[in-house]
C-alpha cells in the first residue's frame, strides 16, 4: 500500500460523483447577495432554519454534505493512523499514542457516517444524490502529520461543530425527534477531536516553533477554504453560523474564533466580488421579478 | 418555443443562459411532455432566474380560461442536476415543473378561486399543496421520493402519527379543492 | 475465666472451593513479554492496514466497518503497550517487534492489495488468515499462562478475544456477501493460500510455538 493516498483515488461506488472547490467557486451564481434581501418572500436570514421556504431541501442537502464529509474524515483519520511510523514525532513519525487517537477518531467518524446515512434516509435523501466536494479529504492529505492535525482536527472539525450546531438547532425548532438528538451526539465527539488536535499539535511542535507556526498558518488557510465563500460565518447571510459556544467548549479561544469570523467575512467579500465579475463578464442581467 | 402534440405553447426566458449550462429548448421539451401527461393545454411561459442556485418556484395563471397563460418562475436550482452543478437535469425539472403545472391546473378550477398567490402562501399551505401534487405525479409514473415529501410535511406540520396520516391522505388524493387542502 | 461468648471464626482457605485456579503457567515473565510484544506489533500492523484501506474500499458498509475495526485493534495494541512495562520492559518499543522476518513478509503481502476492485483480497487476508491466527494465539496463551501470576494478561486477552471473534464474524459475513461467483471464490482461495503459506513459515503471531506446536522451548512443560 502506498504511504500517501491521493484525493483523486478515493474509492466510491457508482452512486457518488465528486467535485472540488475550483468547480464550486467557478459557479457564478450565489444566494449570498445582501441586495437580494428585499426580494425574499419571508425573513431576511439565509440561515438554515425551518422558516426558510426551502428549509427541508436545504437541510437534506446539508445532511448529505455532512455524510460525505464524515466519509472523508473517516478516510483521513484512517490514513493518518497508517501513513506515519510510530516514533518521537520528528520528521515522518508520530507518537504511538497519536496513532491510537487517530484510530479512535476513525471509529468515531465511521459512527458519524452511520448516523448521517440513517438521517439521510429519514429525510428522504438518496446516497450520492448530491455532488461530493473532496476538499475535506484534501485537508488530510499533507505529508506533514502536523499539518493534518491543523487542517483536520482544528479546521475541519471546527467546521463540523458549526454545521452540527446549525442542524441541531434546526432539529429542535422543527420538533424532529431524531435530528437534534443525533447531531448532539456527533457534536460531543467533535469536541473531543478538536481537543485531540490542539493537544497533539502543541506536544509534537513543543520544540519546533517554526513547524508550529507553519501549522497554524495552514490551519488559517483551511479555515478560510471551509468558509465556502462566506457560506459559514457570523453574518445572518451565511446559511451556517459560527458556533461560538461549542467552539469555546472544544478549546478554541475567543481570539481564534474572532479570527475565523474575520476570515469568513473576507471570504464572503471575495466571493461577492468574484460573482459580480463573473456576472458582468457574462453580460446577462437577472431574470425579471 | 416548442409545441406539444396537443395545443400547448411553451416559451422559456432567458432564451440563452450564461451562468448555467441550460438549454431553453430542453426546458421547453420537459414542459411540453408534462403538459401532455397532465392534460394542460394553456400556454406556458417559464422564467428562470439563473443568478441564484436556490430552488424557489411559483406558478400563476392569468385567468381561468384555457388560453390564460401559465407563468412558472423557477430559480435555477430547481432544474439542476445536483450531482453536476450548473447542469440541467430533466428528471429534477420534471418533478419541480410537474408540481407547478399541477398547481396551475388546480388554479383553473373554481374551487381554487380564493387561493392566495404562491408567494403569499404560508409554509404549511405550501407543504400541503406540494404533498398533494407530488402524490399525483408519483401515480402517473414520475420518479418521486415519497420520503422527501413526508419529511417536508412533518417539518411543517409536526412529527406525529396524526400528521403522517394527514400526509398519507393528501398523497393519495385526487380532485381536491383549496378548502380540502387547508383542512 | 474463659470467655464463653461464641465468636464466629473468619478463617477461610485462601481459595474458595469453586476457585480452581492454579499457579503453574507455561510462560515466565520474559517469555510473556516477548509474546506480548509480538502481539502488540501484529495488532499495530493490522490497525494501520485497516486504517489505510478505508479510503481504498468503495463498498460503503465495508468502508465503515474497517474504520470501526481499526479502532478495535488499536485498542488491543494499547492494552499490550501498557502491559509491557508491567512485565519489566520499560521501553515497550524494544519488544514491539515481529516474531520473525516471515511475519513481516506476511504483513506486507496482506497489506499489498490497494486497488478499489480488490476488496475480497483485503478482507480474506485479515478475516480468513490473520484474525483466526490471533484467535488461536490468544486462546493458547490464555489457556496456558498462570491464572494467578499472569491474571492481567488473561484479563486483557478476555476483552481482546471477544473483539477478535466479533470482528472475525463481521469480516466473514462481509466476505460471504461479496463472494458471489466462481471467479470470486477462486480469487479468495488463491489469496488465502498464498498468505497461509507465508504464515505457516512464520509459525503464527508469536512465531513458532504460537499455539504450542513447533520448535519453541517455551512450550516444554506447559503444553
Amino acid at each position: 500500500m502506498r504511504q500517501f493516498f491521493p484525493v483523486q483515488d478515493l474509492a466510491r461506488d457508482e452512486r457518488f460523483v465528486q467535485t472540488n472547490m475550483a468547480e464550486r467557486m467557478a459557479d457564478a451564481r450565489t444566494a449570498l447577495d445582501p441586495e437580494k434581501k428585499s426580494k425574499k418572500s419571508r425573513g431576511s436570514s439565509n440561515r438554515i432554519t425551518p422558516e426558510r421556504h426551502d428549509a427541508s431541501d436545504a437541510a437534506r442537502g446539508l445532511m448529505h454534505g455532512i455524510m460525505v464529509g464524515e466519509i472523508q474524515a473517516l478516510e483521513g483519520a484512517g490514513r493518518t493512523a497508517h501513513d506515519f511510523e510510530a516514533g518521537d514525532g520528528s520528521g515522518d513519525t508520530i507518537p504511538f499514542e497519536l496513532k491510537l487517537d487517530m484510530a479512535r477518531q476513525a471509529w468515531d467518524e465511521a459512527r458519524h457516517v452511520e448516523i448521517s446515512a440513517k438521517l439521510s434516509d429519514w429525510m428522504g435523501t438518496e446516497l450520492g444524490q448530491f455532488a461530493e466536494n473532496t476538499v475535506l479529504f484534501q485537508a488530510a492529505c499533507s505529508d506533514d502529520p502536523v499539518l493534518r492535525l491543523a487542517g483536520v482536527n482544528r479546521a475541519l472539525e471546527g467546521l463540523a461543530i458549526d454545521v452540527f450546531t446549525q442542524m441541531k438547532e434546526f432539529g429542535n425548532l422543527a420538533g424532529d425527534p431524531y435530528l437534534a438528538f443525533c447531531e448532539d451526539w456527533m457534536l460531543a465527539d467533535e469536541v473531543t477531536h478538536v481537543k485531540m488536535g490542539s493537544d497533539w499539535l502543541r506536544k509534537v511542535t513543543e520544540k519546533d516553533p517554526e513547524r508550529r507556526a507553519k501549522a497554524l498558518e495552514f490551519q488559517q488557510v483551511v479555515d478560510k477554504l471551509f468558509s465556502f465563500g462566506g457560506a459559514r460565518g457570523d453574518s445572518e447571510e451565511s446559511p451556517i453560523g459560527l458556533a461560538r459556544r461549542f467552539r469555546e467548549l472544544a478549546g478554541f479561544t475567543d481570539g481564534e474564533v474572532d479570527k475565523i469570523a474575520e476570515m469568513d467575512h473576507d471570504a464572503f467579500e471575495e466571493r461577492m466580488a468574484a460573482v459580480r465579475l463573473a456576472q458582468e463578464a457574462a453580460g446577462a442581467s437577472p431574470a425579471p421579478a | 418555443m416548442a409545441d406539444a402534440p396537443a395545443t400547448t405553447t411553451v416559451t422559456v426566458t432567458p432564451e440563452e443562459f450564461h451562468f448555467v449550462k441550460y438549454e431553453a429548448s430542453a426546458i421547453a421539451a420537459v414542459v411540453a411532455e408534462l403538459a401532455e401527461l397532465l392534460g394542460v393545454t394553456n400556454p406556458v411561459h417559464v422564467v428562470v432566474d439563473e443568478t441564484t442556485p436556490l430552488a424557489k418556484m411559483s406558478a400563476e395563471v392569468g385567468g381561468t380560461s384555457s388560453d390564460a397563460t401559465i407563468t412558472i418562475r423557477a430559480e435555477s436550482g430547481a432544474l439542476e442536476d445536483t450531482q453536476h452543478l450548473t447542469h440541467f437535469s430533466a428528471d429534477s425539472a420534471r418533478g419541480a415543473l410537474g408540481r407547478m403545472m399541477l398547481r396551475a391546473r388546480d388554479r383553473l378550477r373554481p374551487d381554487f378561486a380564493d387561493t392566495p398567490g404562491d408567494l403569499d402562501l404560508s409554509l404549511t399551505e405550501n407543504a400541503a399543496w406540494d404533498t398533494y401534487c407530488a402524490g399525483r405525479l408519483a401515480r402517473i409514473g414520475l420518479p418521486v421520493n415519497q420520503q422527501r415529501f413526508r419529511y417536508n410535511h412533518r417539518n411543517r406540520f409536526g412529527f406525529s402519527d396524526a400528521v403522517d396520516a394527514h400526509f398519507a391522505r393528501l398523497w393519495a388524493a385526487d380532485d381536491l379543492g383549496w378548502a380540502d387542502l387547508c383542512e | 475465666m474463659a470467655d464463653t461468648t461464641t465468636t464466629e471464626s473468619t478463617v477461610r482457605a485462601p481459595f474458595a472451593p469453586w476457585d480452581r485456579r492454579d499457579l503453574p503457567g507455561s510462560f515466565d515473565v520474559a517469555e510473556t513479554a516477548r509474546r506480548v510484544g509480538n502481539y502488540k506489533w501484529a495488532e499495530m500492523k493490522l490497525f494501520e492496514t485497516l486504517g489505510g484501506w478505508v479510503a481504498t474500499v468503495p463498498e460503503l458498509d465495508v468502508k465503515m466497518r474497517l474504520g470501526t475495526h481499526c479502532y478495535h485493534h488499536a485498542w488491543h495494541a494499547e492494552l499490550w503497550h501498557k502491559r509491557l512495562p508491567e512485565l519489566r520492559e520499560m521501553k515497550p518499543e524494544r519488544l514491539t517487534v515481529p516474531a520473525n522476518d516471515k511475519m513481516v513478509e506476511f504483513i506486507d503481502a496482506m497489506a499489498e492489495p490497494e486497488a478499489p476492485e480488490l476488496t475480497i483480497e483485503k478482507l480474506v487476508g485479515v478475516y480468513r488468515v490473520l484474525i483466526p491466527r490471533f484467535v488461536a494465539a490468544y486462546t493458547f496463551h490464555r489457556n496456558n499462562t498462570s491464572e494467578i501470576t499472569d491474571a492481567p494478561t488473561i484479563r486483557s486477552i478476555g476483552f481482546i478475544l471477544q473483539d477478535e471473534l466479533d470482528d472475525w464474524r463481521d469480516g466473514e459475513m462481509m466476505l460471504q456477501s461479496l463472494i458471489t461467483t466462481p471467479e470470486h471464490v477462486r480469487r479468495a482461495a488463491d489469496h488465502q493460500a498464498r498468505l497461509e503459506s507465508i504464515m505457516v513459515d512464520a509459525g503464527g503471531i508469536a512465531g513458532h510455538g504460537s499455539i504450542g506446536f513447533g520448535d519453541d522451548p517455551s512450550t516444554e512443560g506447559g503444553g
